[in-house]
């Protein structure tokens, strides 16, 4: 429980600055774009799962016109597309154009023509020679001796290290008395799976690339950070960085997907210099689909419980099936723990993680980095430990969460700090009262045709990466401000809005500091040249970090204002005040107590200018000083119809700890969404392999691939979403983040309900309704 | 190399495109380019499949420039139905709602209103997919299929159009014009019911019904089924037993068992496994069967 300040701007519901542009249509992506002789671009892929390339003639391409690109003519480097950590935590297997496809889909040439039709059939006339090699679908057998390895040598740092058996990366952490796992009460040990989901963003990875006559490349891409697209444009191909242009453009959803840099714009970067001409490439659907997918996780969890409810320690063991590279596969494993041991408190726990390379497409972040795999497999646990002892589940999860002035470390052990502010409590007695928790009959044994059945799921997830000490994860960001002659401010970062709203999150963080409505505040859209760095918008970090960065700058221009204010006024800087007035449409500085003695905004602008004082500006780098989580909890009412098994949903309460609340309608979104995602995870979506062929079993269409549509989750009526009155004291005006805590505990909030209605426990995912039959008839008949 | 191939964004394929202004210049067309010409209704089957490379047509005869094909209209022997009549047309026709409910009830589940407003009745049923969602309710009406070529027009009922494994009895050189549905018996009910895994997903199985009921019992009865056979099909057994009998629930299970027994979905059909199918085409026979005798009995 808190008291807040009281807010001006600040949790009320404003307009979005790009809303207007975004529903009329209006709104400008990277395949939106197109600049005079421009070429189109299309990447050549392996079309086996794990094959040398040991020839290839591009000569009718080129005979028809087409400028092509095969491997030997990009830098000679290995890399990591995704550069969020330090680089001693980074393995390095990635290159532009593979001289081996190590799944079906990878880049290994490329065209670019006058059209993409002609584009296309360059493309189809490539002839490429093959040595097939053996592949692997799965990370037990690619564990298995003799099995082929996928890469033989990469690099960690500029280190060449040998694979052995596949693993790319591992990590152990022991921590506490094993006597206590020991000597618990009750022990469950079982196996999970989760599934391998496609993010299904709604726009396909694309970029386009025009070369510059200095030598220079400007970018505009799908990414969630402009920063790190120039860093590694740099690294590979050597252009100094200031002839780097990498400008933002609308980002059409990404969902972790683009922390990395695409494919698609280390290509067309080799495809523009080439040709000297500017180089669009985006994805078919197809090839999006044959990109990226989260993480698939194998646990190994053995979870003890004392018969007094509290937990005695645990054990896992995670191996994520990462696919054919690494894009942030140590970090992760980092993480798993780091969700694992943050949800309760656990006096021994013993983890293994390996990350274990398949011949399938490469896993990235997806909403959660491994938190809602993590999360599901904790709370479907935790529920089923409830069972054994006898106690409530949420009762259960009450003694046993981690919370206020507790060791908080999500983001992975060497991201560790202290809780400030926690709604675990709230969350989960608010939302039982709510549905009424308590006095609800226990699902019978049900044997009609449609059985109900209800469930709790909680989680957090972190508000950035970056602890109060340095660890091995860059968290940082920056902005500048600065007030215009008529009294409104233009405000510039670096950090990407993936379409949540997070620089109106910004905007309104600088209204409230410098006393002026939103409208006053204008998001400029820049890049690399004019911003300072911001490390990604990833990690819920972007009202936290980013919003404290705006907060800061807000902060500096304020202190200028005062200042030139204070000459204005003959008063003390320090001592001004200042108020929004209505009528003038202006924010006033006025010296206490004098009538009269005041100057709006625009004439401290205008006086500065005519005076030569200069302009009020700032511009600044922040580091957030914690990395506080945020919390949310879900209870779910579900009905199973058990002769098609499909399952509806018939009411959803949220939960979520966010601290202030800054725009309450587009956090509820947050929720609606993560809800949405989370009801897709749980029920329908995965990417199966096809072992004879080493491709997708939907063949890379997206019709084959299904995710929920507004019908098909539940009227807005009956979900329910609440904010916790809480106040996080490192954050902007007591905010934290929200994006993927909005997700983390869905999964696990279903599967509970779909198991109180059938009295059935699932340990993989999806729980489709094909499975649902299946096991209804194993136990049933 | 399909990889590289096959994607539902470029159409990379050359042909020559016609827009004929009538049903002879059609058929003229259709006759003279053969195999190398495809009929462009809506194009939400054609297109992707281009694009897929499934078929890669030298020739495109777009037919909508020939308005009479849309016709949604009375006719002395019961409803007629053009080919080019669009999904949303029908599912929010004045008549169709009145007359035929069933139709405009499968015609809702098809895709989305976007799918909807382009996609035609005769593109869905010329597609010969075996989950077409307006297959198995023309088929429960024992609707006609009108066909016309040089030679002129012929008909046949709807059952002997689906020849199983994704094809239709269609000739070179026709065309279909429209679907004829005969008047449906006195104050019979129909319903119809689909499964997938989303509201906009193609039905894993979908099933059609229309029941009259005389003195309580079953009179007349037919059940459609798709995507649990390699083409749409009829229930026959299952409609034989229910005639003349009280819609109990020991009638309805003698009946959904019967419907286990003919329908026939394969192995290699990735969405859902054989068991699946068969499973949920019961509970959906039943399901389709006991809403057309509520709304008969209304
Ligand atoms: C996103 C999406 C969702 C969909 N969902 C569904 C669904 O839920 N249920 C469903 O059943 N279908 C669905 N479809 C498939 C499709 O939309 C329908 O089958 C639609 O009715 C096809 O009609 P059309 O006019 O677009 O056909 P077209 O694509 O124009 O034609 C389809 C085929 O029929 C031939 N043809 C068309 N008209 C004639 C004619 N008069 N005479 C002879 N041959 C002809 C064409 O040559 C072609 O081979 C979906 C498609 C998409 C893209």
């Amino acid at each position: 429980m808190s008291s807040k300040p009281a807010f001006k701007v600040l949790g009320k519901d404003t307009p979005r600055q790009d809303g207007v542009a975004k529903v009329t249509g209006r709104e400008i992506f990277a395949s939106d774009m197109a600049f005079p002789n421009m070429l189109y671009g299309r990447i050549l892929k392996s079309p086996y799962a794990h094959a040398k390339v040991k020839s290839m003639d591009v000569s009718k391409a080129e005979a028809m016109g087409a400028v092509t690109l095969t491997p030997g003519e990009i830098p000679d480097i290995k890399y990591c597309p995704r550069l969020v950590s330090v680089p001693s935590s980074t393995y390095k297997d990635w290159k532009v154009l593979a001289e081996k496809g190590h799944y079906v889909g990878e880049p290994i040439g490329a065209v670019a023509a006058e059209s993409e039709e002609e584009a296309q059939r360059a493309l189809e006339s490539i002839e490429v020679d093959y040595e097939v090699l053996g592949a692997s679908f799965d990370a037990f057998d690619s564990m298995k001796l003799g099995a082929d390895l996928i890469h033989e040598q990469i690099y960690l740092e500029d280190d060449l290290i040998d694979v052995k058996n596949n693993i790319g990366c591992q990590l152990e952490i022991t921590e506490g008395d094993p006597a206590s796992l020991e000597a618990a009460d009750y022990v469950i040990e079982r196996t999970y799976r989760t599934n391998r989901r496609y993010h299904n963003q709604l726009e396909t990875k694309s970029v386009l690339v025009r070369p510059e006559p200095d030598g220079g490349v400007s970018i505009w891409s799908t990414t969630q950070t402009i920063h790190n697209t120039r860093l590694l444009i740099h690294d590979i191909y050597g252009i100094p960085m200031g002839k780097i242009r990498v400008y933002k453009v609308a980002l059409g959803g990404s969902f972790g997907s683009s922390i990395h840099v695409n494919p698609p714009v280390t290509v067309a970067v080799g495809l523009a210099l080439k040709s000297r001409r500017p180089v669009k490439l985006c994805y078919t659907r197809e090839e999006d689909i044959r990109d990226h997918c989260a993480y698939q996780i194998i646990f190994k969890l053995k979870l003890g419980a004392f018969k007094d409810g509290t937990l005695a320690g645990g054990q896992m063991e995670a191996y994520l099936d990462i696919g054919a590279h690494q894009i942030q596969a140590y970090p992760l494993l980092g993480c798993v723990v780091g969700w694992w041991v943050s949800l309760y408190r656990l006096p021994y726990k013993e983890y293994v993680g390996k990350a274990v390379y398949t011949n399938k497409v490469p896993c990235c972040a997806f909403r959660g980095y491994g938190n809602p795999q993590t999360t599901w497999v904790v709370e479907t646990m935790m529920d089923e430990l409830a069972g054994m002892i006898g106690v409530d589940p949420l009762d259960f999860r009450l003694k046993n969460f981690i919370g206020e002035g507790e060791l908080f470390w999500g983001q992975g052990p060497t991201v560790k700090s202290i809780i400030r502010s926690c709604g675990v409590e709230e969350i989960l007695t608010k939302g039982a009262e709510m549905v009424d928790w308590y006095n609800r009959l226990k699902p019978e044994e049900q044997t009609g045709r449609y059985r109900k059945g209800w469930g709790v799921g909680r989680g957090f997830h972190t508000s950035s990466a970056g602890a109060p000490v340095p660890s091995s994860i860059i968290d940082f960001g920056g902005a500048m401000l600065k007030m215009n002659e008529d009294g409104t401010f233009d405000y510039v970062s670096a950090l990407m809005d993936h379409g949540c709203g997070t620089q109106d999150a910004h905007a309104k963080i600088i209204a409230e500091e410098l006393c002026v409505p939103v409208d006053k505040v204008n998001i400029i859209r820049a890049d690399t040249g004019t911003t300072v760095y911001d490390v990604c918008t990833h990690a819920s970090r972007g009202v936290y970090s980013g919003g404290g960065a705006a907060l800061k700058v807000a902060g500096k221009v304020k202190e200028q204002i005062r200042e030139f204010a204070g000459r204005i006024l003959d008063a003390y800087p320090h001592a001004v005040r200042i108020r929004y007035d209505e009528a003038r449409g202006q924010a006033v500085v006025y010296a206490e107590g004098i009538e009269g003695r005041e100057v709006t905004y625009r004439d401290v602008a205008e006086t500065a200018r005519q005076k030569n004082w200069g302009t009020a500006a700032s511009v600044e780098s922040y580091r957030q000083p914690s990395c506080p989580p945020h919390f949310t909890g879900y209870f779910v009412d579900v009905e199973v119809d058990t002769w098609t098994g499909k399952v509806k949903l018939l009411r959803v309460v949220a939960g979520a700890d966010i601290g202030t609340v800054i725009n309450p309608k587009l956090a509820a979104g947050q929720v609606h969404g993560g809800f949405a995602q989370g009801w897709g995870m749980t029920v329908l979506e995965d990417t199966p392999y096809d072992p004879e062929s080493g491709d997708l079993m939907n063949g890379g269409s997206v019709a084959n691939y299904k995710v929920p549509t507004t019908c098909d989750l539940l009227d807005l009526e009956d979900l329910t979403v609440f904010f916790a009155d809480t106040y996080e004291p490192t954050g902007p005006f007591g905010a934290k983040g929200l994006g993927e805590g909005a997700l983390n505990p869905v999964a696990g909030a279903i599967a509970n309900a779909i198991q109180s209605a059938l009295g059935v426990r699932f340990f993989q995912l999806p729980i489709t309704p094909i499975r649902i039959l299946e096991a209804l008839k194993e136990k049933e008949g | 190399m399909y990889v590289n191939k096959v994607n539902t964004h470029i159409l990379p394929i050359e042909f020559e495109y016609h827009a004929p202004k009538s049903l002879d210049e059609t058929v003229e067309l259709l006759e003279k380019y053969g195999e190398d010409a495809h009929v462009l209704a809506g194009g939400t089957d054609l297109l992707p499949h281009m694009k897929q490379r499934r078929v890669e047509p030298k020739h495109i005869v777009n037919i909508k420039g020939i308005p009479e094909l849309a016709c949604i209209k009375e006719i002395p022997e019961g409803i007629h139905i053009g080919a080019l009549a669009k999904l949303r047309a029908i599912e929010l026709s004045p008549l169709i709602n009145e007359k035929l409910p069933l139709l405009s009830e499968a015609a809702r589940s098809v895709g989305s209103i976007q799918i909807r407003n382009l996609g035609t009745i005769g593109g869905n049923i010329c597609n010969a997919s075996p989950s077409a969602d307006m297959a198995t309710p023309l088929m429960a009406v024992d609707a006609k299929v009108h066909v016309y070529s040089k030679s002129g027009e012929k008909n046949y009922p709807i059952v002997e159009f689906f020849h199983g494994r994704g094809e239709v009895r269609l000739e070179q050189g026709e065309l279909v014009t429209g679907f004829t549905v005969p008047h449906l018996p006195e104050g019979a009910g129909s319903a119809f019911e689909k499964i997938g895994w989303t509201t906009l997903d193609i039905a894993t199985v979908n099933v059609a019904a229309v029941v009259s009921l005389k003195d309580g019992k079953i009179d007349h009865c037919s059940i459609a089924l798709g995507a649990c056979s390699p083409a749409p099909i009829r229930g026959v057994l299952a409609e034989e037993i229910l005639r003349g009998r009280e819609p109990s629930a020991e009638a309805m299970d003698e009946a959904v068992e019967l419907i286990a027994t003919c329908v026939e979905p394969r192995e290699r059909w990735r969405r859902a496994p054989p068991e699946y199918r068969q499973r949920t085409s019961k509970a959906l026979a039943r399901d389709a069967v006991t809403r057309a005798v509520e709304a008969a009995r209304r």
